[in-house]
């Protein structure tokens, strides 16, 4: 090295920062976990609104398949009794008849 | 894995200095290094050795000193030709030739001033020039050498012959 880089080395020899620099720069890097931190947290709290999104579908489609069980087993019911009234219909009419049948023979 | 205050603690004046020997700002210089040394915080994870560390704050630190200079466009460079000489008054105040050679390497082009900041200040020879700038090897020598006729030039002129680093013994 000549004379010359020698004394441009001493020229531009490093520099300590202002006072209190490192307290600087780790006071940014706590604002920064601060921040990510407050950002995951907002992130988590949509995640779980958007987890209850399934869970409610799930509860509607639950809900309404039973509805239905219950609709359907009300109609077939009504149409056992409906069959039924018929039935008992037809056979008080086939009563009907056979006891008047009866009276004539016994007359 | 030294920590991150151990790693602010080692290299803050290595990363101030190049900014400061590249911007000759002292505020944009100390929030140049802030701003680097955050930026290693959120890359932390990534970081594998204390060489790497250095390495990378070497690197991140130059190429955003540069980039920082390119957009000060308000403020122009000056070329060696239009610094200004110094009066006698300002001989007296740069009584030390290091404070004049510190304003006239803050005088050179961007990669030449920064490659001469990383030679002479980090002592990196050019081959670690070279991949922290991502020049080739070649090109980096020959920014060294123009940079430092250029300086010679200017200071044996300026400071006269009868300076105690004459032109003879450069």
């Amino acid at each position: 090295m000549t004379p010359f880089e020698e004394e441009l080395k001493k020229a531009l020899a490093r520099r300590e920062p202002p006072a209190g620099f490192t307290a600087r720069v780790l006071a940014g890097a706590s604002q920064y976990d601060r921040e990510r931190s407050a950002a995951a947290g907002g992130f988590l709290q949509k995640l779980r609104s958007w987890r209850l999104v399934p869970v409610l579908a799930a509860l509607l489609v639950m809900t309404g398949g039973i509805a239905y069980q219950e609709h359907e087993h009300e109609a077939r019911g009504q149409a056992a009794k409906q069959q039924l009234l018929l039935a008992m219909h037809i056979a008080g009419s086939k009563l009907h008849d056979a006891q008047l049948a009866v009276r004539e023979v016994e007359q | 894995m030294p920590s991150f205050a151990e790693v602010v603690d080692t290299h803050k004046a290595m990363v101030f200095s190049i900014g400061w020997h590249f911007l000759r700002d002292r505020v944009a210089a100390e929030e140049l290094a802030q701003d680097v040394f955050l930026q290693l915080y959120r890359n932390w994870a990534g970081m594998k050795s204390g060489n790497h560390i250095a390495f990378w704050l070497r690197k991140v630190t130059s190429h955003r000193a540069i980039d920082l200079m390119r957009r000060r466009k308000s403020r122009p460079e000056m070329s060696l030709e239009e610094t200004a000489e110094p009066t006698v008054l300002e001989r007296m105040q740069d009584s030390l030739l290091a404070s004049y050679l510190e304003r006239m390497v803050a005088s050179l082009p961007e990669k030449q001033r920064m490659a001469i900041v990383l030679r002479y200040q980090e002592d990196m020879n050019p081959d670690e020039i070279a991949k922290v700038l991502g020049m080739n090897v070649s090109s980096v020598k020959t920014l060294i050498s123009r940079g430092l006729e250029l300086l010679r030039a200017k200071t044996s002129r300026t400071l006269g012959a009868d300076h105690r680093i004459s032109h003879d013994t450069v």
